[in-house]
């Protein structure tokens, strides 16, 4: 048994937000007498995570992913409830607690603008107190695997977002933090960036067993990192499990793609959808079913006993499609 | 401490740094504040001698002088600790100050060295020094051991006023979005006029320069501690003294509400 490190006990957490409406007159008003609604941003959230895991935690904008990331991190109190983290509790002891994690916002870089990037490193070094010897140790490793010997003597408005992303992120870690929140991590880095950072986060999970939980929108960063999903939408968690058991419950759903040779009537099936998704001078159609409703063999037979068909190929659900109608809550959960 | 000075030198290097990044500009910066600082009391010295004015209230040029270099030899101290004040509502705003929250140094501290402009500081400073040292030369003021105790003093007193109000005025940024008119309105332009003798105001803005702005013990009550022109009677005498005790008194007080502020900060976000 594995020990719980994060122990979230129930929190949560609202905002006054100024509710105004438009017109002059109403501008007045407001700043006479302010009027304010309050928005529940995280409403009962309860989990744990255990030492050396490595948690997705998903949501659409505006869900309170962040909020609640800011409260793991101390920044924020819950309004109600509790966290522990270790013999921690984040808002409250910050010094001694934030020397032991470290947290990366994808929207916020914390190096200096102006500076070479290690620079930046140096004064952390001061900041965090690092030993000599650990920050020699750690800058090396972290420049071989995010490969950033190119750029480190570049000023940082200079480097690329996904050169700038993984200097953030090495400057995150080379406290050897115990534990790290990434705030979407990935934002805005093109596929081979991203790559290398979900690699690297996986390598560093591995070998140094740093507790991680992530956010993100790009469900690729969490299906190729993450063993356990929390999803959360409208402050509230509706999902707290591990990925597989996400698509084993509900990616129920499957699709063939079918490539007709010429345009051709298409028949209704009972309990497949059918959606054309034709593109110039081609004849494609998706067709989709619940495979606990209906056999592959007999919606095969069905297509290819009805239509001439040139090409097809069946479509796995991925957690993105997933988590989309979890979303849309066209799921249940 | 000394691990704070440390931290500090740590700080001002990366700055001074970034700043060399644009040399010239970065050169250029104290000579600019200098310049654009001196064009105040040039234009004054030239109202006097054209004009042939003897003196406001019985003050000469010599002694309004005076008056202005505690104004600038205060700022140019004042500007190294608190520039990270100035503008801190976009701190806030931006996420720099959540990021100050997540590491394991005293947040003020942070605040304070993370922004120290040494560049402007030399050219507020250099003038408060000429300024100071030509006043000084043409009036008579004698330097005894108290005199120069008590002017060291008032120095420390008149910085930790000015730090108070940059500090109250950064804390309302918890509380209001944009605090920054407040701060303009009662720091900038009331410092603009604090370089006349408080006593040629109307009542109200002498209220205003010793009760809610207290720029008249920044620099009007300690220069007459050392001129005692006459127009020092409609005041108790007891103002004379009060610059030291005041400036550590104000910037607990600041300090205090910043301690709540931002504590209200980590309750409700921003």
């Amino acid at each position: 048994m594995e020990d719980v490190l994060i122990k979230v006990n129930h929190i949560s957490k609202s905002f006054r937000i100024a509710k105004q409406k438009q017109g002059i007159i109403n501008a007045v008003k407001q700043m006479i007498k302010p009027n304010y609604i309050l928005k529940k941003a995280v409403d009962d959230i309860n989990f744990t995570i255990k030492e050396g895991e490595m948690v997705g935690f998903l949501g659409p904008n505006g869900s309170g992913k962040s909020t609640t990331v800011k409260m793991l991190s101390g920044i924020l109190h819950p309004d109600q409830g509790s966290i522990e983290v270790g013999d921690f509790i984040p808002y409250r002891d910050r010094k001694k607690y934030v020397s032991q994690i470290g947290v990366v916002f994808g929207q916020k870089s914390q190096l200096a603008w102006d500076l070479p990037v290690l620079e930046s490193f140096d004064l952390l070094k001061h900041i965090y107190r690092i030993e000599e010897k650990k920050y020699q140790d750690n800058l090396e490793r972290f420049v071989t695997l995010l490969d950033m010997k190119d750029f480190l003597l570049q000023p940082v408005r200079q480097l690329s977002l996904g050169q700038r992303m993984r200097a953030d992120i090495a400057a995150s870690l080379l406290h050897s933090p115990k534990i790290v929140f990434f705030d979407e991590p990935t934002i805005g880095v093109d596929v081979v960036g991203k790559e290398k950072i979900r690699e690297f986060i996986v390598e560093l999970n591995k070998t140094d067993r740093i507790t991680m939980l992530f956010t993100t929108h790009d469900m690729q960063d969490i299906e190729k990192t993450c063993d356990k999903a929390i999803i959360i939408d409208h402050g509230t968690m509706i999902y707290d499990g591990t990925l597989a058991s996400i698509k084993e419950r509900f990616g129920n759903t499957k699709q063939i793609e079918v490539t007709m040779d010429q345009h051709q009537e298409i028949v209704t099936i009972e309990n497949v959808s059918i959606e054309n998704v034709s593109q110039q001078g081609d004849f494609k159609y998706r067709f989709s079913y619940e495979k606990n409703k209906i056999s592959l063999d007999w919606l095969m037979k069905e297509i290819l006993s009805t239509y001439s068909v040139k090409d097809f190929s069946i479509i796995e659900p991925g957690i993105e499609s997933i988590i989309r109608k979890i979303y849309e809550g066209q799921v249940m959960i | 401490m000394k691990d704070a000075i440390a931290m500090f030198y740590q700080y001002s290097r990366v700055t001074m740094k970034s700043w060399f990044q644009y040399r010239v500009d970065a050169l250029l910066r104290s000579l600019a504040v200098f310049l654009r600082e001196a064009t105040g009391i040039i234009s004054i010295i030239l109202v006097f001698t054209k004009f042939d004015v003897s003196g406001i209230n019985n003050w000469n040029i010599n002694e309004l002088v005076f008056l202005y270099s505690f104004l600038f030899s205060t700022y140019g101290v004042l500007i190294i600790f608190f520039t990270g004040l100035l503008d801190f509502g976009k701190t806030v705003q931006d996420g720099t100050f959540d990021r100050f929250l997540l590491r394991p140094r005293g947040v003020l501290f942070q605040i304070i060295a993370s922004d120290a402009d040494w560049f402007a500081a030399i050219g507020h400073g250099t003038l408060g020094i000429v300024l100071f040292s030509y006043a000084t030369s043409k009036i008579e003021v004698i330097w005894n051991l108290g005199n120069i105790l008590y002017l060291a003093s008032a120095f420390v007193g008149a910085i930790l006023i000015q730090g108070a109000m940059f500090l109250f005025f950064a804390s309302l940024s918890f509380y209001f979005v944009k605090a920054s008119n407040v701060h303009g309105v009662l720091f900038w332009n009331l410092r603009n006029i604090a370089g006349y003798p408080l006593s040629i105001f109307p009542k109200i803005l002498q209220y205003m320069l010793m009760y809610v702005a207290p720029f008249a013990f920044v620099n009007y009550f300690p220069a007459q501690f050392l001129l005692r022109n006459d127009d020092i009677v409609n005041y108790p005498d007891i103002y004379l003294y009060l610059t030291p005790i005041l400036g550590i008194v104000m910037y607990f007080c600041a300090y205090c509400f910043w301690r709540v502020a931002m504590k209200r900060y980590k309750s409700t976000g921003n």
